[in-house]
């Protein structure tokens, strides 16, 4: 059964959790000017009062926890190191669970590609132009790039650490970019999908499209070459 | 006994988290028995980079000098640790990612009224970097002390525990957990700038109108300045909750317990914390942690 502790000291008294409950776990005490847990066993873990608690002075234990990929793990580290006894709220990774999600995203993806293909033919990399371009205009991201060098600093960022991107551009029209480590890769090797098939040519107009899109300038794929370890591909650059 | 060798550095920072070393008081004279400074910045006039078995670096890095200084620490220390909300999430100089490079030399050096007359910029400065960067993106970091400056009284428990005291419970709450202030649900109540008014005493800043930081910080002060009235601005960085949940945010957090308090409608409360200034995220702009975030617009923002 879950348990529930208020730490009567941290607790400022706002009646956030009485408020926010959807199932009335808590009472407000006027007297103490702090909320009561009455009805424990009706939690069931939605976690409500311990968001909406200004003080985090309400713990739960017993409870599930979320997987461990939604959260970033970087913030996880961050955290784990400000104070010894951070509170978990997510379950350490289990690579079985990250084997079951992989796969699942691997025949996603897979059937995606297969379908922009069926559905559009020859022209079905302009999906994934689009799709960068449309990526570019919603990341969140702190300033307009000025340059096309600049551009591809900030893809070189927000796509680290999944993708390990490693642009060649000298100015000219011709811009070489590599793929070190690639999410995509990995989920190919595992599934035993084809390198450079569909779905690789869909990331590469992708990632034209979004670099693109941020360095105001228009990139078309010429050729790409898929490997093992790094896949290389060239792009002809239109500044506008 | 080996004393312990304690090497401090100082990247793009403003020298106050070695100024609050020096705020331990007597308790540093103590300290020097157990530790050796083999360098630090502010006290001594030392160029290299001596061994030492503990790293206080502070600031983040903000020109190519400052990534190089970074890279030898953490070669000659044996624990390295982030000192200071620069060092951790990159600090106020954070705002300088909202502009390119290029814009804020020009501001500076040939925009401005004050700039020299034939528009030269200064020779022999190390080269700005294109943004601000936290440590731990670029080197393995052991331990974070974050705060602005961080308190003392976290100094001396970071400094006892590597001289091999017990490791100490640290508080993972927030600002509000230590602050004797009371929430109370108001009506009627109105946005205000919190150093226009008098805050009431004893009373929660957010049922007062005024936007406090305090239920979204981490507690690495005491809760110190709303004690004192003056609303919380976020200095030790954000609270193990937004660090740790994608979904969390600072401003729709302090919008959501705000608007359930005075009602005010919260995306009223967001648009005020978006038009004042860029300052409400000042402490943790740089830092993936906030700039990751999918709530978080700051491409919108920044070009209003």
């Amino acid at each position: 059964m879950i348990k529930i502790t208020i730490d009567e000291d941290a607790c400022v008294g706002c009646e956030l959790c009485v408020d926010e409950c959807p199932t009335d776990v808590f009472e407000f005490n006027e007297e103490k000017q702090i909320p009561e847990v009455v009805r424990e066993k009706e939690c069931f873990g939605c976690l409500s009062c311990s968001e909406i608690c200004p003080a985090t002075a309400i713990t739960h234990e017993d409870i599930i926890h979320s997987e461990d990929y939604y959260h970033d793990e970087e913030n996880l580290k961050l955290a784990s190191k400000l104070a010894v006894d951070v509170p978990l709220l997510h379950t350490p990774s289990d690579d079985k669970h990250r084997e079951a999600a992989l796969g699942d995203l691997g025949i996603r993806l897979l059937s995606v590609a297969s379908i922009f293909r069926q559905t559009l033919g020859g022209s079905f990399p302009a999906v994934g132009t689009m799709a960068g371009r449309t990526l570019a205009t919603q990341l969140p991201r702190y300033r307009v790039p000025e340059s096309l060098q600049e551009a591809l600093d900030i893809a070189v960022q927000q796509f680290a650490p999944t993708w390990d991107i490693k642009p060649e551009y000298d100015g000219s029209s011709k811009l070489e970019i590599k793929v070190g480590t690639c999410f995509i890769r990995e989920l190919c090797v595992e599934e035993g999908i084809e390198l450079g098939g569909d779905l690789c040519v869909l990331f590469y107009n992708y990632m034209a499209g979004y670099i693109g899109k941020l360095g105001n300038a228009r990139l078309k794929l010429i050729e790409s070459c898929p490997g093992s370890k790094e896949c290389k591909y060239d792009v002809e650059v239109f500044v506008k | 006994m080996m004393k312990t060798r304690i090497s401090t550095e100082w990247l793009s920072g403003c020298s106050g988290c070695h100024v609050a070393v020096v705020d331990l008081h007597e308790k540093l004279i103590k300290l020097i028995d157990d530790v050796e400074f083999v360098r630090i910045p502010v006290l001594m006039d030392e160029k290299g980079y001596p061994e030492a078995d503990v790293g206080l670096v502070e600031g983040a890095i903000r020109s190519k000098h400052d990534r190089k200084s970074l890279l030898r620490m953490r070669e000659t220390c044996k624990t390295l640790i982030a000192f200071g909300t620069c060092a951790v999430y990159g600090g106020p100089s954070g705002i300088g990612w909202l502009y390119g490079k290029d814009t804020i030399l020009n501001k500076i050096y040939t925009d401005t009224v004050t700039a020299s007359p034939d528009g030269k910029f200064p020779d022999g400065a190390p080269e700005l970097e294109q943004s601000v960067t936290p440590l731990n993106e670029v080197v393995e970091i052991d331990f974070y002390i974050p705060g602005c400056p961080p308190h003392p009284y976290f100094i001396a428990l970071a400094v006892k525990t590597l001289l091999g005291a017990s490791v100490p419970a640290i508080s993972t709450k927030t600002v509000c957990s230590a602050c004797n202030r009371r929430m109370e649900k108001r009506e009627g109540v109105k946005l205000q700038r919190g150093i226009s008014t008098a805050p009431e005493e004893d009373i929660c800043f957010l049922s007062q109108g005024v936007i406090c930081l305090g239920s979204v910080t981490l507690d690495r002060c005491q809760a110190q300045c709303p004690i004192k009235g003056i609303a919380c601005a976020g200095c030790a960085g954000p609270s193990i909750d937004i660090i740790t949940e994608p979904h969390l945010d600072i401003r729709t957090m302090i919008a959501k317990r705000m608007s359930l308090l005075t009602g005010i409608d919260s995306l009223e409360i967001v648009d005020y914390m978006q038009k004042e200034a860029r300052t409400f995220y000042s402490y943790a702009l740089s830092s993936p942690v906030i700039y990751k975030k999918p709530t978080v617009e700051i491409r919108e923002w920044a070009g209003r």
